[in-house]
């Protein structure tokens, strides 16, 4: 009960923080210098429309480095922490007996999987144009692997392809970023490739080479997780 | 508008930290941390609304030259993706985390794993 | 140049490219691995060596300049940080090989990502980068901690994350409110924009402070930090303490950049508050690696709170916090790795090293790195930053960080102690033969000597390594291989060479002490030449006092006499524990001694008044104001030293466990250094007032206490080294109490001392040592009746004690005769009337001393022991030589001091006449000779009297009424000599109530318990520690509503 008690005091502490933070704040009715330059300039210099996509792939592209750096380390560790044996004291928890997937349920999900999958690929691909992006894909992606296993708990994949795309994906991502450092200006500039024409599928340099990176080793990386967590299997 | 969802937000870290630092039970803890990570992400984007803008898309309805005028600010949206995906990662990391532990003891009540201390 | 964004691309490419290898892959990418921590260390050390001469240079990303971009920073500093994070990693990835292979490349990839994500934290201007890099580190941190065999090790990754979690959410909320006010996330806009004048502004950059904050460690939040180190791999913990601690500190002094000095207090008082609670409840750990780690999280506590020191370092912050950061990692790396190699976890299981002598010099080493001993980079470090406080008047900064280097000393000391003077449980539980993992530790030691060298170089106040006196004592070091007897001849020819070659320089004063030190203690060590066999760590740790002491005589300024102090007391210390049994003492010593010390430096920073040093000459010179205060806490520091009534519980136990030809040395000539500091103290200084109160008076009382005392209490002692060692407590009070008089002839009588007590104490000390060593006890009811069988120890006892004792016609006598002539001209009555009750008590302890030990009956079990060794006979020969020489013509060297002195009275008549073999006083005359003469007919009238005599005496035999009817329970207590002077501990008893040591005995026992009791707030409980956190963060946040 102090515990409650105490908790609850700390966090009327930490409240105070936030209503002062509260009060004290006030709505922009213009552009900050750093989104006012994104909104002038985005499109001349680096041919996206999409500005959060520029914002992310380009302009805060270090950011999304490590963004999917952490997805990477999630996945690494999640294998490390679930079948390394640290010797004593384990107790295999046994399969549960699952039912059979009923025939609605699996025509269903391989009727509905090649759409989820394209549906994430669009969304990576037009990351630079609409809406949507490497992570959104990837999300997209991984969530027709996620109605598999929720279908079909028992279902296996193919890890050995997730972790191979995870990796190749990451690598190419590292490459396009310093390829920018020697032909153009600077580590993730876009401008390795034309710009084109703004709105064009192909346009915006390297922003749509590198949302597809993202989007597969997102895709992959998210899956993977899925699928580790769902239940224990031997390591691929 | 945008104070009702600061606010929200704000409540929502704050539950969700209240959920967490009084539940034992791991799994409980991890749920009430993604609820205070949804706060989070709430009050970032809720900063960096402006009223009657739109998203800043560059498309036939905003051109070039007046996506100054236009637009709210990309830069939150951008932030709250990164924070999203980083939330995720360590929520499954901690999932796994408690998966391992439950291996060990048969319990998920935090409580249970003092052996290290002082 | 290569582009900082190498040290982040290299490391991720080569972790996603090993994670496409097969299982059966993993050598390979152990050696991918591998190779890419090298390649990173050899470009960071290209990039210290490139950013050596050339300013801060930025880096872009993304073609675009910041702010709109993320930009990295590159200078001296970082390029120090990336070099000791990739290092780090680098030697960990060596250390961690088997746990790597078993764990498969992923757990690789993993440690090349967290040392990756540190050099990002390094690098970035961009808080919002930051956080990413944050995320990273502690994602990986929480993967590493799986390394560890140890079953404990995911739940403590648990409580990481679950902590994490709460710094994620406060630093976020801080970041985007920050963006909000100043419409950039960049370090440096946010800095141009001032972020901290709005309301919103100031709370966003308090939430982000604060968040950083909480990765340094900071105490309560800090639970979760130990758990890892006591259950993550050793290595791991490397990583953890050094390059992550390092970087986080990095960071938070990047986010104390953006806002103005009005928030360093925030930086400084958790982070002193930190280092003392670390320190204190380390003092109860018996948990090896969990002591390192309340080590590692009081040093970055310290690293903390010197960030909140920016603003009066000036220049010289980056030389001191760095000097105490890298001082950390290279100690603690070491120190963890050493745990790596040694089976058992408590600090008992250490004794394993034993036997190993350079992983002993590499432990002493690295504590020495950590306490900042000099030579070592923290002793300048801490130098500097003692004298800025001083300077700023921070004094209660200033007195907590020095506590909290003395509780670290107590229980890293004790450590050593343990590891060198327990008993081993078994052989072999230290790893089989690693040579991988001992060269690991080989070069951090030698990177640690290396720093000291660095800094010594840096430093604007002296070079230590440039002391010829010392680089002769570390030659030792390298020379420890050869037989002790040529080593001994080497250490002889050294003292007496250096005296040769440096006598001329010296004035009178100097002089005298110089002669102790350098041709005394060569005719001590001669003793040495008893040694058979290497004698392994003696000669380095003599040799070091005895360097440590000459350079104390021979400096001129503060930073040098500090740094001669701090020397010699760890030179002694090593010393004196190798005693048999001293494993107590010897830390009871180093903490007097160190806690002197760091008295001795307040008062030279405080006299130093904000520079960084002091001629010792300009001491008279100090302001009024502060005058008091330095003389106050040099004399205390001093005191210590030699061991001043109140201050001298160590003194007993050190003099009388430590090696028979060590005791002479540490009591003849080492108690000579808290001497000289006061007398050069009342030299400069003279006459302080405190309150009213005239401090030389009190050192007047304070002497006359100790005489009355120390006597005392040695006519009490059952051991024959101990009442020796309590009586150097009252004759080191005589000389305070000359001193502290003032007047020319008390000085003179001072100096007299200083010759007389080496000669006769280290004598004794030999001849009963040698007693010692052939009856095989120190207790004196054991002995008895050893005149015949040890006529040449019984001869060099007697002159000591009559020496000592002031009767005629030896050197004491003069010495006594100088007294009285002094304290006839003083005006304190009652001190020396206490002065004189003190005299004849000694009478009861030197005829103890020979009346039980060589008179009386022989034991049976000592009827064949032979004569003392003949090297410890040979000093013991050439003292009674000298006694009778200084007898006989005291104005060879107190002449010409006497002269000196006078200089310091000027207005004062009081000398002394030397003219011819007379020397008179305005209250009489003394002649040596005439005496001499005298006394001697005298006792060859006697003698041949008792020898005519002696003929008719009758012999009668032995026998024993011990066991006449029953077995005593304590057959000593049946024994005349034991408790000789019962009725005397009836009368005066009572004063020798051990009240001191009671007292001393409370303080340490109520810091162990206080110790206990409040390290328990880390119930082991991870929600416990997000509490804590929250605690934490909400108290700073009502300290700095106050700001």
């Amino acid at each position: 009960m102090t515990k409650r008690i105490f908790v609850f005091g700390m966090l009327i502490g930490l409240g105070a923080i936030f209503i002062d933070l509260l009060l004290s704040y006030t709505p922009d009715s213009a552009l900050n210098q750093t989104a006012r330059y994104y909104a002038e300039r985005t499109a001349t210099d680096l041919g996206a429309a999409n500005i959060v996509a520029a914002v992310i792939v380009t302009y805060r592209g270090l950011d999304t480095l490590g963004e999917v750096t952490v997805l990477f380390l999630t996945a690494a560790i999640l294998v490390m922490v679930l079948y390394r044996d640290h010797g004593i004291g384990i107790n295999k928890i046994p399969n549960r007996f699952l039912p059979p997937t009923g025939e609605m349920l699996g025509t269903g999900s391989r009727l509905l999987v090649p759409l989820i999958l394209l549906m994430g690929v669009y969304l990576f691909a037009n990351g630079h144009l609409t809406p949507g992006g490497g992570f959104q894909g990837g999300a997209i992606i991984a969530s027709a692997v996620l109605l598999l296993l929720l279908t079909n708990p028992n279902q296996t994949f193919n890890l050995q392809l997730f972790s191979l795309t995870e990796s190749i994906s990451g690598i190419g991502f590292v490459v396009i970023g310093v390829l920018g450092m020697f032909f153009a200006g600077g580590f993730l500039d876009n401008r390795i490739f034309p710009i084109g024409q703004l709105g064009e599928l192909f346009s915006a340099g390297a922003i749509p080479v590198i949302y597809t990176l993202i989007g597969l080793k997102v895709g992959a990386e998210f899956s993977s997780i899925l699928v580790h967590l769902s239940e224990e299997k031997e390591e691929s | 508008m945008v104070l009702v969802v600061l606010a929200a937000g704000f409540m929502l870290i704050l539950l969700g930290l209240y959920g967490a630092l009084i539940h034992r039970n791991i799994l409980h803890m991890i749920v009430s941390f993604s609820v205070a990570d949804t706060g989070v992400n709430l009050v970032l984007i809720a900063v960096g609304y402006m009223p009657g803008r739109t998203a800043p898309i560059l498309d036939s309805n905003v051109s070039v030259a007046d996506a100054v005028e236009r637009i709210i600010d990309p830069v939150p949206q951008a932030l709250v993706l990164t924070a999203i995906v980083i939330g995720v990662g360590v929520t499954a990391l901690m999932l796994a985390y408690a998966y391992r532990l439950y291996q060990t003891k048969g319990t998920l009540d935090i409580s249970k794993f003092t052996e290290l201390k002082w | 140049m290569v582009s900082p964004l190498f040290i982040i691309a290299a490391p991720l490419g080569t972790a996603f490219f090993i994670s496409l290898f097969s299982k059966e892959k993993q050598r390979l990418a152990f050696l991918i691995t591998l190779a890419a921590m090298l390649l990173m260390s050899l470009v960071s050390l290209h990039w210290v060596f490139t950013y050596l001469t050339s300013g801060p240079v930025d880096y872009y990303t993304a073609g675009t300049l910041p702010p709109f971009s993320i930009n990295f920073r590159m200078a001296l500093p970082e390029a120090c940080l990336i070099l000791l994070i990739n290092l780090t990693g680098l030697f960990s990835t060596l250390f961690l090989k088997n746990s790597l292979l078993r764990m498969g490349r992923l757990s690789m990839a993993v440690l090349l990502i967290d040392i990756m994500s540190l050099s990002g934290i390094v690098l970035t201007r961009d808080v919002f980068n930051l956080f990413v890099f944050l995320e990273l580190m502690a994602i990986s941190t929480g993967g590493l901690v799986l390394l560890s065999e140890d079953n404990r090790a995911p739940a403590a990754g648990l409580k990481y994350l679950i902590v994490s979690q709460l710094v994620t959410i406060l630093l976020l909320i801080g970041i985007i409110f920050a963006y909000h006010a100043t419409g950039t996330l960049n370090i440096d806009g946010l800095t141009v924009a001032s972020l901290t004048h709005s309301t919103g502004g100031k709370l966003a950059f308090f939430l982000i402070l604060i968040a950083v904050i909480a990765e340094v460690k900071p105490f309560p939040a800090n639970g979760w930090a130990l758990d890892i180190y006591e259950s993550a791999h050793p290595s791991f913990s490397v990583i953890f303490s050094v390059a992550s601690s390092s970087a986080v500190l990095f960071a938070t002094a990047k986010i104390l950049s953006i806002a103005g000095p009005e928030w360093l207090p925030i930086a400084s008082n958790v982070g002193i508050i930190t280092f003392l609670a670390a320190n204190l409840f380390a003092l109860s750990q018996t948990n090896d690696r969990r002591l390192l780690g309340y080590s590692s999280l009081g040093q970055s506590g310290l690293v903390l709170a010197i960030i909140g020191q920016q603003d009066i370092l000036g220049d010289h912050y980056l030389y001191v916090a760095g000097g105490i950061l890298l001082a950390h990692a290279v100690a603690k790396a070491g120190l963890f790795w050493m745990s790596g190699i040694i089976k058992g976890r408590e600090l008992t299981d250490w004794t394993t090293i034993q036997g190993h002598p350079f992983l002993i010099f590499s432990f002493a080493t690295f504590i020495a790195l950590l306490i900042g001993l000099p030579p070592f980079p923290a002793f300048y470090a801490k130098w500097e930053l003692i004298h800025s406080l001083a300077g700023a008047g921070r004094f209660p900064l200033l007195a907590m960080i020095l506590l909290g280097t003395l509780l670290e000393v107590g229980y890293l000391f004790r450590w050593f102690g343990i590891i060198l003077k327990r008993k081993p449980d078994g052989p072999g539980v230290l790893q089989k033969k690693r040579h991988r993992k001992r060269m690991v530790i080989a070069a951090t030691t030698a990177v640690g000597w290396g720093m000291g060298y660095l800094w010594g170089t840096l430093s604007p106040l002296g070079h230590l390594f440039h002391a010829t006196p010392l680089l002769f004592a570390l030659s030792f070091l390298l020379l420890d291989w050869l037989p002790a007897r040529i080593k001994n001849s080497l250490a002889i020819a050294g003292l007496v060479g250096y005296f040769a070659l440096q006598y001329a320089g010296y004035n009178p004063m100097q002089l005298i002490f110089a002669s102790v030190i350098l041709i005394g203690g060569a005719v001590i060590l001669l003793a040495g030449f008893d040694n058979t066999g290497r004698r392994i760590g003696f000669y380095p740790a003599t040799v070091l006092m005895f360097a440590g002491l000459i350079q104390l005589i021979e400096a001129r300024t503060s930073f040098d006499f500090f740094a001669a102090w701090e020397i010699l007391t760890v030179g002694s210390y090593y010393l004196i524990l190798r005693g048999k049994q001293s494993e107590p003492h010897a830390l009871s010593y180093i903490l007097f001694s160190l806690g002197g010390a760091f008295l001795i430096l307040t008062g030279f920073s405080l006299a130093a008044q904000g520079g960084y040093q002091i001629e010792l000459q300009m001491l008279g010179t100090v302001p009024q104001s502060v005058a008091p205060w330095v003389f106050l806490f040099l004399a205390l520091g001093f005191m210590t030293k030699t061991a001043a009534i109140g201050l001298h519980i160590w003194l007993p136990g050190a003099h009388a466990e430590a090696e028979t030809d060590v005791s002479p040395m540490v009591s003849g000539i080492l108690l000579k250094a808290g001497l000289y500091g006061l007398m050069l103290l009342l030299m400069t200084m003279g006459k302080q007032q405190l309150y009213g109160v005239e401090l030389t008076h009190m050192l007047l009382w304070i002497g006359a206490l100790s005489a009355l005392l120390g006597n005392l209490l040695a006519i009490f002692q059952e051991d024959a080294k101990r009442l020796l060692a309590y009586s150097s407590i009252g004759q080191m009070g005589y000389a305070l109490f000359g001193l502290a008089l003032m007047n020319h002839l008390g000085w003179l009588m001072a100096m007299m001392f200083v010759i007389n007590h080496y000669i006769y104490k280290s004598m004794l000390f030999l001849s009963i040592g040698g007693v010692a060593r052939r009856t095989g006890t120190k207790e004196m009811y054991r002995m008895g009746g050893l005149l015949k069988l040890m006529p040449l120890s019984f001869i060099a006892v007697l002159i000591g004690i009559i020496a000592v004792s002031g009767v005629p016609p030896l050197s004491g006598f003069g010495g006594r005769w100088i007294f009285y002539n002094a304290i006839m001209t003083s005006e304190y009555r009652l001190p020396i009337a206490v002065l004189f009750l003190a005299g004849p008590i000694a009478f009861l302890y030197l005829f103890r001393l020979i009346h039980t030990i060589f008179l009386g009956q022989l034991k049976d079990e000592h009827r064949r022991i032979q004569e003392a060794p003949f090297w410890l006979i040979v000093p013991q020969m050439i003292f009674v030589a000298l006694l009778m020489g200084v007898a006989l013509v005291p104005g060879v060297a107190l002449r010409r001091v006497d002269h000196y002195i006078g200089q310091f009275f000027p207005n004062e008549g009081g000398g002394l006449n030397w003219s011819g073999m007379t020397i008179s006083s305005d209250f009489g005359y003394w002649n040596p000779v005439a005496i001499m003469v005298v006394v001697g007919v005298m006792f060859a009238t006697l003698l041949a009297w008792l020898l005519f005599v002696n003929r008719q005496a009758q012999v009668v035999k032995q026998f024993n009424i011990v066991y006449a009817a029953e077995r005593p329970y304590r057959p000593e207590t049946t024994h005349f000599a034991w408790n000789f002077y019962a009725p005397y501990r009836k009368a005066l008893g009572f004063l020798t109530q051990p009240l001191v040591t009671r007292f001393w005995q409370t303080v340490t026992d109520l810091l162990h318990a206080a110790s206990d009791l409040f390290r328990r707030i880390y119930t082991g409980n991870g929600q416990v520690y997000a509490i804590h956190l929250l605690a934490f963060v909400v108290m700073v946040y009502l300290y700095s509503k106050g700001l």
